[in-house]
C-alpha cells in the first residue's frame, strides 16, 4: 500500500498552535487581557486589534470530532434538550461543557476559557447564533452578532455595505468591555495581516495544483488551524511561511503527498474529522490523492484591504463561498476543477450541516453536465460518527475511484 | 479447471462455479454468518466435490478480502455491471436489491460505469427491510409474495425507518385493513425508494436477492418500466462478474 508522506511542519504547527493556547490560558489566568469568543469566519481581526484574546469553539468541536470524544459527548447535549440532527459541532461542544471536559486540558488550561464577549457572524452558520447563546447565559456576559444574507447571487454595495457596518457598530460595544479605545492603525494592521495569512494559505492550497500534489486536504484539513484561530496576527503569517516552503521544496524535488497518485478528487462539504487519518489512508492506498476541497479553500479572504478595513472585511465576509447562491458556487467549483485537474468530485453530505453540504439542491448533476466530471455523493456527518456508515462508504469510494481509474484507460 | 466468483454479501454469501468459456455450471447459496472465510470455504468445498477449482478466487462483496485461500477482490458494483453488460450487452440501467443496500447502476455502450448511486445510510428500501417484516408479522417470503398477487388496491407505508414501518403495518391491520394490500404497499415503498436512487431513461436490468425471491417486484416495475428484465439466478451476478472482469477482459 502506497505510504502517505508526513510534512515536517507538523511539528512547527503543533509549537504554533500549542503557543496560541498558551496565550489563552495567560489570559484567562492572569486577566492582562480580556477574552472573545468568536466564530470561525467572524471578525478577527477587529477583535485582535483591540487586544482580546480570541477563542473559537467551532475549533473545539473540531478538535473533539479529531480526537474521536464527540460522540461521548453529543447525547449529554441531547439530554439537555439540543436535538441530535442540528450541528454536530455544537452538541458535542456544549455536551463537553457539561461534563466538564475539554482536549484544552492537555495544554494546561482547565477548562473552556471564560467569555468576556461572544461576538458571531452567522456566514459560516446559522446555527452558531444559538450555540453562543447559550454560553452568553452561561456566563451573564455580553453577546453581539452580525447577520449575513444567504445565497448570494450578486454581491451588491448594499449587502457589502450593509455587513460592513455591522462590523463598525461592534467597535463602541467592544471598547466598553476591553477598556481599550480602538485605534484605526491598529485594526489596519491586523487586517494587513490576516489578508497575508490568507495570500500565503492560498498558495499553500494552490501547491496541489501540481501534478503530483505535494498536500492533500487530509493534512490541510489540520494544517488549516492557524488561519481559523489566528487570522490577523503575526503567528498564522510566521507559520504558512514556513508550510510554503516545505510545499514548494516537494513539488522542486517530485515529493508528492501520495506517491502513486493516479486520481484526483475534489472534496466537498465538512472532513469526518473522526475519520481523517483512515480516511487519508483509504485514498492513499487507491492510488487517489484528495487535492482540494471546499472546507479549505473557504478560509482564504484576500479581498481584505488595509486600507479599507471595515468595507473590505464586509466584502471578504459575504464573498465567502457558503453564503453564496448556488449559481455562484457552480461557477467557483468549475474554476477549481480547471485549476486542480480534478477527475472526480466527492459530496459529503454531512447529516448535522445542512449549510455545509452542496448536494442537496441539483447541484452535483447540474456541475456534471457542465464539466463532464462524475460525482459521488456520501453520508455522514463532520463530528458525529453514529451517522457515517462507514463500510457502505469504503464500497462506494472504491467503485468511484476504479470507475475513474477506467475512464481515464 | 473451472473458477469460482464468491460474492460475500451482508446477509448471504453467493457462489458461482464458471468453465472455461465463462459458461456458469453451478450455483451456491450459504448465509453469510459471523465468518466470511467460512461462508466461502463451503462454497469452495462444495464446488470442490465435483469439480477441480482453479485458484485464486474472485470475490466482491463486504468480506472480499477475508478469504484465507488466495484471492482477487473487486468491487460488487463493476462486478455486477460486467455480467450485467456480458449478458444483455447493451448500454442500460441497472437496480440491484440487496440485503443491506439498493444501487442504481448506469451502463455505458462499451459496458463501463457511467454513474452509480447507493441508498442513503438506512436500510429502509432493501432486502433487510422485507426479511424485518416478514419476521416481525411471521410471514415467509413466498406467503409475502402470493399475499401481494392477491392485492386490490395498494396502501402507502409512510415510515422511512423499518421498526417504525412495522408499527405502521400494525396499526393497519388494526384498523381492518387487509395482508394483500398492506404487502402490495411494502413492495411499492421498496419500488420508491429504488426510484429515488435515479430518474431511468432507458432499459432496466433488475438483479440482486430481492427479484429472485420476490418475483412480484419485477410484474411491479415493469407497470412504470415495460421493457424491465431480471435475469434468472439474479442474485449470483455480481459473484459472476467478479469472475468475468477478471478473465474475460483478458482473454
Amino acid at each position: 500500500m502506497a505510504e502517505i508522506v508526513k510534512l515536517q511542519s507538523v511539528s512547527h504547527l503543533r509549537k504554533t498552535m500549542d503557543d496560541y493556547f498558551v496565550r489563552l490560558k495567560d489570559a484567562t489566568e492572569t486577566g492582562s487581557k480580556k477574552i472573545a469568543w468568536c466564530t470561525s469566519v467572524g471578525p478577527a481581526e477587529l477583535l485582535y486589534s483591540m487586544g482580546f484574546e480570541v477563542y473559537f469553539p467551532e475549533n473545539h468541536g473540531a478538535m473533539l470530532g479529531a480526537a474521536k470524544v464527540a460522540d461521548n459527548y453529543i447525547p449529554i447535549a441531547v439530554a439537555q434538550g439540543y436535538s441530535p440532527d442540528i450541528c454536530s459541532y455544537l452538541t458535542s461542544d456544549v455536551g463537553a461543557f457539561l461534563a466538564n471536559e475539554t482536549p484544552l486540558q492537555k495544554s494546561g488550561l482547565a477548562s473552556v476559557p471564560k467569555p468576556d464577549v461572544l461576538v458571531y457572524n452567522t456566514n459560516q452558520c446559522g446555527e452558531v447564533q444559538d450555540w453562543f447563546e447559550y454560553y452568553a447565559k452561561h456566563f451573564d456576559v455580553p453577546i453581539f452578532g452580525i447577520i449575513t444574507p444567504l445565497k448570494i447571487n450578486e454581491l451588491t454595495e448594499t449587502i457589502i455595505s450593509g455587513v460592513a457596518k455591522q462590523i463598525e457598530e461592534l467597535v463602541p460595544e467592544l471598547e466598553k468591555i476591553s477598556g481599550i479605545k480602538f485605534d484605526l492603525d491598529k485594526f489596519k494592521e491586523t487586517t494587513r495581516l490576516s489578508h497575508d495569512g490568507c495570500v500565503l494559505w492560498r498558495q499553500v492550497l494552490e501547491t496541489a495544483q501540481n501534478l503530483p500534489a505535494p498536500i492533500n486536504f487530509f493534512d490541510s484539513a489540520i494544517h488549516m488551524g492557524p488561519i481559523v484561530v489566528m487570522r490577523g496576527t503575526k503567528y498564522a503569517v510566521d507559520y504558512y511561511k514556513i508550510l510554503l516552503a516545505e510545499l514548494e521544496d516537494r513539488i522542486k524535488n517530485n515529493i508528492a503527498a501520495v506517491p502513486t497518485e493516479q486520481i484526483r478528487i475534489y472534496w466537498d462539504g465538512m472532513p469526518l474529522w473522526y475519520k481523517l487519518s483512515s480516511m487519508a489512508k483509504l485514498f492513499s492506498g487507491l492510488d487517489t490523492c484528495v487535492v482540494a476541497s471546499t472546507y479549505c479553500n473557504s478560509w482564504v479572504f484576500d479581498d481584505l484591504d488595509p486600507e479599507n478595513p471595515f468595507y473590505s472585511a464586509g466584502l471578504a465576509y459575504c464573498k465567502l463561498f457558503i453564503v453564496r447562491s448556488d449559481e455562484e458556487k457552480q461557477k467557483v467549483l468549475e474554476k477549481l476543477m480547471d485549476d486542480f485537474s480534478i477527475d472526480g468530485i466527492i459530496y459529503h453530505d454531512s447529516k448535522t450541516c445542512a449549510r455545509n453540504s452542496n448536494n442537496r439542491f441539483g447541484l452535483p448533476v447540474r456541475l456534471q453536465e457542465s464539466t463532464n466530471i462524475p460525482y459521488l455523493e456520501i453520508n455522514g456527518d463532520l463530528n458525529d460518527s453514529r451517522c457515517f456508515s462507514e463500510e457502505q462508504s469504503i464500497i462506494a469510494i472504491e467503485t468511484f475511484i476504479d470507475q475513474l481509474k477506467s475512464r481515464k484507460q | 479447471m473451472y473458477k469460482v466468483g464468491i460474492d460475500l454479501g451482508s446477509s448471504y454469501t453467493k457462489g458461482v462455479l464458471v468453465d472455461s468459456s465463462n459458461q456458469i455450471i453451478d450455483y451456491h447459496l450459504v448465509k453469510t454468518g459471523f465468518d466470511f472465510n467460512r461462508s466461502s470455504k463451503r462454497i469452495i468445498d462444495k464446488f470442490s466435490e465435483n469439480f477441480k477449482i482453479d485458484l485464486p478466487i474472485y470475490t466482491c462483496g463486504y468480506g472480499r478480502e477475508k478469504l484465507e485461500v488466495e484471492s482477487v477482490s473487486n468491487s460488487e458494483i463493476m462486478a455486477l455491471a460486467e455480467a450485467v453488460y456480458h449478458l444483455y450487452n447493451k448500454k442500460c440501467s441497472v437496480i440491484d436489491i440487496g440485503g443491506q443496500d439498493t444501487k442504481y447502476i448506469k451502463i455505458n455502450e462499451i459496458g463501463k460505469v457511467d454513474k452509480f448511486r447507493m441508498n442513503r445510510k438506512c436500510a429502509a428500501g432493501t432486502g433487510s427491510f422485507l426479511e424485518e417484516i416478514a419476521f416481525r408479522l411471521d410471514v415467509s417470503a413466498t406467503e409475502f409474495n402470493s399475499f401481494a398477487e392477491q392485492a386490490t388496491e395498494t396502501i402507502k407505508i409512510n415510515s422511512f425507518c423499518t421498526v417504525f414501518a412495522v408499527s405502521e403495518i400494525v396499526g393497519m391491520i388494526k384498523n381492518g385493513l387487509t395482508m394483500p394490500n398492506i404487502v402490495l404497499g411494502i413492495y411499492n415503498s421498496i419500488l420508491d425508494r429504488s426510484f429515488e436512487l435515479a430518474n431511468i431513461d432507458d432499459s432496466l436490468i433488475l438483479t440482486g436477492g430481492i427479484p429472485d425471491y420476490h418475483p412480484i417486484i419485477l410484474k411491479l416495475i415493469q407497470k412504470k418500466i415495460p421493457n424491465a428484465v431480471s435475469p434468472e439466478k439474479s442474485q449470483f451476478m455480481a459473484a459472476y462478474g467478479s469472475v468475468l472482469l477478471n478473465t474475460k477482459r483478458v482473454n
